[in-house]
């Protein structure tokens, strides 16, 4: 696809999403208004500026990425405006900020590539952890944690002598430094771990050592499921790590004790804690926890089942009903007004970003970046992957965002920046 | 390396096509159980949110409108301005709850025209009339009000209608709801706690509840007798102390557990009028469980009503067990063992002898009108069936009238207006009787003369427990209503 194609994609999703906020607005019985500009200028500035940024410092990068997150981006965005207007500005403010996050990274890395990110891996996974773990700080302090929806993932900031409190979920830019440190961990040790072996009997195992990576995977995953109370986070971090275990090493051994570890963890955890029971049996029977625990999925199934094969029509449901709406159900309220077809559209567009990451990680001559493309590209996957599964019912609602499309302007930047890292990553090979 | 690089992306592709299957079936195949659950509040916030039509009562007072809404002034809030006291009528329409009664079986006409489908779209454009209409009751306001405060607080059930065209004109159930509470901020409190009531106040126990008839039943059984020609009011019967019931060793006795007149012989007359059991007894064994069957049938036993609100079938069995069962077929002719009924069809069949023998379908709503009050279609009168021949029902008139003027009705008299009835005092192993009391007035009316049936039932004997009688607890609850239509 040529870059000129790609600009057009992006003037399409720009004028689909100031479209979609028109129809909105058409439905509160008001006429086209500022509003409508003002998306559309967003979209133009916030994805345009990427694309800028890629032609002058990236000019071989991929052309899948940016039309298909400026798609999902616009869907999501007209289902914000949709319910909130508010949130809607303030998410707005996010891309741009996003956008300049992700132009930022482009050309911090022009000269260097992402190869340069090898050298500070001890910092990065630092402050990943940091992050990851900056949600536990306690109350009371100026920085300190916040339970929201009975999960500890966010961090605020009072300010002296300002109103507003500044929060934030660390955790979001935390899984993509912890990326960054695995894959230049594992092209160092991939090689070793891949090849020694100990035969018992017909199973080929690794040194005992080798399965401390694993080990502390699931270790890391299990103290934030605990102290966070986050089942989301904490089933994506230990995907990835066995993901990435396994695409450095090709050993299905990981696969195995990773699946073995998660089915042990939940299992423990079904046990120990009463949220998590609840999250299973809710998953499991609904519509017999209608009142509690199955509240939310009940409304969601209630919502896209309302919307059926075409949809309410945008501003024409009640996804306001589903809690959560604007953030990890946005799905639904989307399969509600736009109905299945909105709603395969979605998946069809995570599916080609998947499968492009993916390519761009096999085109890869170098270890590092190619472990660093395929870790981003699973963190993507995961992320929709555990929301959406948990929406249509396929696996306990994990409460998580969906990339690119819910509220928040965490989640947006960090997808970003995973994003830009992609497209730096595709320039490489090409040059 | 890329090998397991493949292998995860065709993985990862793969959980994406299992959400696109998923997706499928949530959207496409389920869908319909999703959009229609009752818990759903799509459908009913988006009808309760519009506008729907005035509800009143035949005399215009109002006991539903919607009023604007004091969250959004785009969309409305019902409001039954009476509380309770129409509750069983006009139900109610909740978002949690659904709707319920005539605001339920009505509700196409209740709401607007005007909305998405492709014919509301049409006929907004065409210019037609697509405000929503309002309903007008039969049921008469100081008649409900009246009849509500007879019944008070005793569990039971009142209803009055026009024996000539079957209009409803009171619909009493106690206890009650306040269909307001179903609206408001506690809504789902107060719902919960609704039905889980052991009293079960949601139900309208005139149609939607059965009970042991008892004696009123004695009228069914009499049109048996009379229709058949086997017996007239004058025929004798044996006067025993106890009714030895053959091939058994139970017995029936009179509610006094006396002999019914002399203890030699009684006329079905008297035996009516004082509402002998063993009279009855014998008169049922005599035309036999087939014939009963096939008479019950004809008022309307195992039949449902049509009526606008939730109806229970009433039971008599006609399913042969009475045959070569005298016992049974004697417990039976006198409204007791598995014969039920709904206070709904007592009334009917008190109607039907009012009215020549012709059973009306009873109705509630009188007409309904445009928002600009034009009627734009009334009600007409419809005959459901024939419960009894004319003869037979203007025999069955003198005898319900004499047990009001000289037996167990007495209390339902009203001075200067011939009052017909007839009490029934239902037996209910373990908790006090049933009162019953069904009667209309006035007897032979002239041909433009107003007239009303009443029936009462007051669950367990009501404020008098074991010592009630039909005569005693429901006949004066009647009579005040018949007192109050005849002022």
């Amino acid at each position: 696809m040529t870059r000129t194609a790609e600009t057009g994609l992006i003037i399409a999703a720009a004028i689909l999403a100031a479209v979609g906020v028109g129809i909105v607005e058409f439905t509160k019985d008001n006429w086209l208004n500022a509003q409508v500009v003002v998306t559309f200028g967003v979209f133009v500035i916030a994805f345009g500026g990427i694309q800028i940024a890629v032609r002058r410092w990236a000019s071989g990068a991929s052309s899948l990425l940016l039309p298909t997150v400026a798609f999902l981006t616009a869907i999501g965005f007209i289902e914000i405006y949709r319910l909130d207007g508010h949130l809607a500005a303030i998410q707005r403010w996010s891309m741009l900020i996003a956008a300049a996050a992700g132009v930022g990274l482009l050309w911090l890395l022009r000269n260097t590539g992402v190869g340069v990110l090898r050298r500070y891996r001890y910092v990065l996974l630092a402050v990943g952890v940091l992050f990851l773990m900056l949600p536990l700080l306690p109350d009371g302090w100026p920085l300190h944690g916040a339970v929201v929806n009975g999960s500890r993932l966010w961090v605020r900031i009072d300010v002296p002598g300002l109103d507003r409190v500044l929060s934030f979920q660390p955790g979001e830019i935390g899984k993509v430094l912890v990326t960054i440190f695995l894959a230049s961990y594992l092209a160092e040790r991939s090689e070793a771990m891949a090849t020694i072996d100990r035969k018992i009997g017909p199973f080929k195992l690794p040194e005992p050592r080798h399965l401390f990576p694993v080990l502390v995977a699931a270790g890391i995953a299990f103290v934030i499921l605990i102290y966070q109370r986050d089942l989301g986070a904490s089933l994506l971090l230990f995907g990835l790590f066995i993901g990435m275990l396994y695409i450095a090493t090709g050993r299905s051994f990981y696969l195995v004790t990773g699946a073995l570890a998660a089915v042990a963890g939940g299992a423990a955890a079904y046990s120990t804690f009463s949220h998590v029971q609840r999250r299973i049996d809710a998953w499991l029977d609904p519509f017999g926890h209608f009142s509690d625990a199955g509240y939310q999925s009940v409304q969601a199934l209630f919502a896209m089942g309302s919307g059926s094969l075409t949809g309410s029509g945008i501003g024409l449901g009640r996804p306001d009903l589903i809690p959560a709406a604007e953030t990890d159900f946005i799905f639904a309220a989307i399969a509600e007004e736009m109905g299945l077809a909105g709603s395969l559209a979605v998946i069809a567009a995570f599916a080609l970003l998947v499968a492009a990451g993916f390519g761009i990680a096999i085109r890869s001559r170098d270890l590092f970046r190619k472990y660093l493309a395929g870790g981003l590209t699973i963190v993507l996957a995961l992320q929709a992957i555990i929301i959406l599964g948990g929406v249509l019912r396929v696996m306990p609602v994990t409460g998580i965002t969906l990339p690119f499309m819910s509220y928040g302007g965490s989640s947006l930047l960090a997808n970003t920046a995973i994003i830009a890292l992609l497209l730096r990553i595709s320039d490489e090979e090409r040059a | 390396m890329n090998v397991s690089l493949r292998r995860a992306a065709y993985a990862l592709l793969g959980a994406f096509l299992v959400l696109a299957v998923s997706v499928t079936y949530v959207q496409a195949i389920n869908a319909p159980e999703y959009r229609d659950d009752p818990r759903n509040p799509r459908v009913v916030a988006w009808r309760t949110g519009r506008e729907r039509g005035p509800i009143v009562t035949s005399d215009r007072v109002v006991v539903a409108e919607s009023r604007p809404s004091p969250n959004d002034p785009t969309l409305f809030q019902r409001a039954y301005p009476f509380d309770g006291l129409y509750a069983h009528t006009v139900g109610y329409t909740s978002v949690l709850f659904g709707s319920r009664g005539l605001e339920r079986t009505h509700a196409s006409e209740l709401t607007s025209n005007r909305d998405s489908t492709i014919s509301g779209v049409l006929n907004g454009i065409l210019g037609g009339d697509t405000r929503p209409r309002g309903l007008r009751l039969t049921i008469d306001h100081r008649l409900q009000q009246v009849a509500t405060d007879a019944l008070g607080q005793q569990r039971g059930a009142v209803i009055a209608l026009d024996p000539k065209t079957g209009a409803v004109l009171a619909l009493v159930s106690y206890p009650s709801f306040d269909p307001n509470s179903l609206i408001g901020l506690d809504a789902a409190q107060a719902g919960a706690d609704l039905e889980n009531d052991p009293d079960q106040p949601l139900r309208n126990r005139v149609s939607d509840e059965t009970y042991a008839p008892g004696s009123v039943f004695k009228i069914v059984t009499t049109a048996a007798g009379l229709d058949t020609g086997l017996v007239s009011p004058s025929s004798e019967f044996p006067d025993p102390v106890e009714l030895e019931l053959p091939g058994s060793s139970s017995t029936i006795k009179n509610f006094d557990g006396e002999v019914c007149r002399a203890g030699t012989q009684v006329s079905l007359e008297y035996a009516f009028v004082h509402s002998c059991n063993t009279t009855f007894a014998q008169l049922g064994m005599k035309l036999g469980g087939e014939e009963l069957a096939r008479h019950a049938n004809q008022f309307g036993f195992n039949k449902l009503v049509p009526f606008d609100l939730e109806t229970l079938v009433s039971f008599f069995p006609d399913d042969g067990s009475l045959n070569d069962n005298l016992p049974a077929t004697a417990q039976s002719a006198i409204g007791q063992l598995d014969v039920q009924t709904t206070p709904l069809l007592v009334a009917l069949s008190g109607a039907a002898v009012a009215n020549g023998g012709e059973m009306m379908v009873p109705y509630l709503v009188y007409d309904i009108f445009t928002s600009d009050g034009t009627v734009e279609s009334s009600t007409v009168p419809m005959v459901w069936r024939r419960a009894m021949s004319p003869a037979t029902a203007s025999v069955l008139s003198g005898l319900m009238e004499q047990a009001v003027v000289s037996g167990t009705g007495k209390k339902a008299a009203v001075p200067g207006v011939r009052i017909a009835g007839k009490t029934g005092t239902a037996q209910v192993t373990g908790k006090a009787p049933h009162a019953w009391f069904v009667g209309f007035g006035p007897v032979e009316p002239e041909p433009d003369e107003q007239s009303i049936v009443v029936a009462v039932v007051v669950e367990s004997g009501g404020d008098f427990g074991e010592s009630a009688t039909g005569g005693s607890v429901a006949a004066p609850i009647a009579q005040k209503v018949l007192a109050t239509f005849f002022e």
